[in-house]
């Protein structure tokens, strides 16, 4: 696993807003399945001593952290504070941040993930589903139900289309060793690249599918930047140009960011790219049946 | 959204940046009124939300004399389709060198994109190709209010001194205004200093609220009464609508009906948590395009509610015929409600759409 495992203590800010509520019980209903901390505190300003599912509540982060041995913060508020909250998490030290928040302006964002580089700490997202590392950790918003353990690695910016691929390797036999939903922003924190990072230190990992989408080049250069086996799928074939197609991220511009481009950079670089989600298990079997 | 020249060009005025004397008119006699201040050396601009304006015809020269008659001609002209009502008259200027700067996002680095080339007044794509020498380029870190002046030497070059101070007055303006771009091209060098000589700026669409815009004009109609809805919407012109839950899973669905070859109508990402009403908005929003025959329902996820989709396709009660791919909690009981009523539903995303191209054929 990357990122946080079962004895990551995790924090949620948030926490007593209707999606903080909803995920802590579903995020500690996961922890207690496997054995792990799951979520040890949760931070509102001004609703200090309150308790949700249990879990304490503090009114800043740093109140939090004298109590509680946290490693990972997950983010459930509004766009507006959210960049606010990445920084205090970054600015009390903790090293995996998790933004789940969509619709935060860019310049926000870019200020956010360049302060959290500064104090040394990692942004996941934001406008992303966290990350679930089966039998180990759920740090977000993924239903774990369709979650098998193995040795596959994910990296996606999307959401659902996600679970669409978690299911059909599931169903297919093919377990994941950590999924990360990097987000459907044009500036994110952890970018395919570094997620892949990741992954060659772990050794749990074996191959990576990358889900990628219209918009940028991060997935190419996550892509030629390391030596795991990789399969790819891009979404957005069909999308016309100068068109936001959902993710504020997903767009084609200046002629080079549109699908086809990037599947003909990605299957330069060596790497097999499906051409529908349906097709992945069977690539990822080939590339196991070959090494 | 993409901010007209004129109001590109005030933000600039307004940051310190030079541009030239002009007015904005909205009918040509309003121009009598300041011929005595452009003189005799005029431009008449088209304000039209179009790229590509120049070449279309939008951009019209005309000295004192033959001003008002050129500006009526050109309200006269449809620019690409695009009636225009809205003209930007400067005075022109005398250019002994032409520069490109602009400042974008830069995903890889996170941050913004600082790019200067002494070839201004072309595109900047074609000075990559032809001329990569010419560009200089910086990457600035966004919790610096000022770019720190190794780095206006550096992209500067050879350029006269004087269009360092207008590279950081421009990076202050593409923080404050939350722009994506902010471009000036070209930057000119007249016998009376530099200017602007035209300009554009992109505005975060996640930050208009905030800088006071609210009427977003990129989108059409149709997408802003979705964006109304809180859905994401774009229409494509094929027959076949489609309804989704994340973009990702929803521009996936557009690729699988072309794989099968069908051809899409619209992208609509229903967004999260589907109650039936947002179910119910999102297929009467997709079945009122004319050219829709067929709706593809696709929506996955672990805590969407299968009955409450079922709810509102049936509430919707369109005349075309909806296929639904549907997988969450309570998918028995969505299934039969469905099934009850005599919709079609499949268990993946293959079958769903191939099944939609076969009705739509």
């Amino acid at each position: 696993m990357i990122y946080g495992d079962k004895k990551t203590g995790v924090l949620v800010q948030g926490a007593t807003g209707r999606q903080g509520e909803f995920h802590i019980g579903l995020m500690n209903a996961y922890a207690k399945f496997v054995g792990g901390r799951g979520v040890v505190a949760g931070v509102t300003p001004g609703k200090g001593g309150q308790q949700v599912h249990g879990v304490p509540v503090f009114n800043t982060v740093k109140d939090a952290m004298r109590e509680h041995d946290i490693g990972a913060a997950v983010i459930f508020v509004p766009a507006g504070a959210a960049a606010d909250s990445i920084m205090e998490e970054a600015n009390a030290g903790i090293p995996t941040i998790v933004c789940i928040t969509e619709h935060i302006p860019v310049h926000d964002t870019m200020k956010a993930v360049a302060y959290a580089r500064v104090q040394g700490s990692s942004v996941i997202g934001p406008n992303c589903p966290g990350l679930l590392s089966p039998g180990e950790i759920k740090m977000g918003i993924m239903p774990a139900g369709l979650f098998l353990r193995g040795n596959v690695g994910v990296i996606s910016r999307s959401g659902t289309l996600t679970y669409e691929v978690v299911d059909e390797l599931t169903r297919a036999g093919i377990g994941q060793s950590t999924v990360v939903g990097i987000g459907g922003d044009p500036v994110i924190g952890q970018t395919f690249a570094d997620v892949l990072e990741r992954f060659a230190q772990d050794g749990q990992t074996k191959a990576v599918v990358l889900i990628g989408e219209v918009g940028g080049n991060l997935e190419e250069e996550g892509a030629k930047a390391t030596d795991i086996p990789i399969v790819a799928y891009i979404a957005g074939k069909s999308a016309p140009p100068d068109k936001r197609m959902g993710h504020a991220g997903a767009i084609v511009e200046g002629g080079k960011s549109d699908a086809r481009s990037k599947i003909a950079r990605l299957t330069k670089l060596g790497v097999p790219v499906a051409s529908r989600p349906s097709e992945i298990p069977e690539i990822v079997k080939g590339l196991f049946r070959s090494c | 959204m993409k901010l007209r020249e004129y109001e590109a060009k005030k933000i600039l005025q307004e940051a310190g940046i030079p541009v030239p004397a002009g007015f904005l008119i909205k009918t040509a006699d309003e121009l009598s009124a300041h011929l005595d201040v452009l003189g005799d050396a005029i431009v008449l601009k088209a304000q039209v939300d179009v790229g590509g304006r120049g070449k279309a015809g939008g951009i019209l020269m005309a000295d004192k004399k033959n001003a008002v008659a050129t500006a009526r001609e050109l309200f006269a002209k449809q620019i690409k389709g695009l009636t225009v009502r809205e003209i930007l008259a400067e005075q022109r200027l005398v250019i002994q060198k032409e520069y490109y700067l602009s400042i974008t996002v830069d995903r890889s680095a996170k941050q913004p994109l600082l790019l200067f080339s002494d070839a201004g007044g072309v595109e900047i794509e074609n000075t990559v190709q032809e001329n990569p020498d010419a560009i200089r380029k910086a990457v600035a870190l966004p919790l610096m209010l000022d770019l720190p002046p190794f780095m206006l030497r550096e992209l500067a070059g050879k350029a006269p001194k004087e269009v360092m101070p207008v590279i950081n007055k421009l990076y202050r303006v593409f923080l404050d205004k939350d722009a994506l771009l902010a471009e000036i091209n070209p930057l000119v060098i007249t016998p009376q200093g530099v200017f602007a000589a035209d300009a554009k700026i992109i505005v975060d669409d996640n930050a208009l609220a905030r800088q006071g815009i609210t009427v977003n004009r990129d989108l059409s109609e149709r997408e802003r009464e979705a964006e109304k809805n809180g859905f994401s919407y774009v229409e494509l012109g094929g027959n076949i609508g489609v309804i989704g839950n994340g973009a990702g899973l929803t521009m996936s669905t557009l690729d699988l009906i072309e794989y099968y070859g069908g051809k899409a109508a619209n992208f609509l990402d229903v967004g999260g948590g589907a109650e039936s009403d947002r179910v119910k908005n999102a297929v009467q929003l997709v079945a009122r395009v004319p050219s829709v025959r067929v709706i593809v329902v696709n929506l996955l996820g672990g805590i969407t509610r299968c009955d409450e989709v079922a709810k509102g396709i049936i509430a919707a009660g369109i005349s075309q015929k909806v296929i639904v791919r549907l997988a969450g909690t309570n998918e028995a009981e969505g299934r039969s409600m469905l099934a009850e009523k005599g919709y079609e539903m499949l268990d993946t995303m293959d079958l769903v759409v191939k099944k939609a191209v076969e009705v739509a054929a």
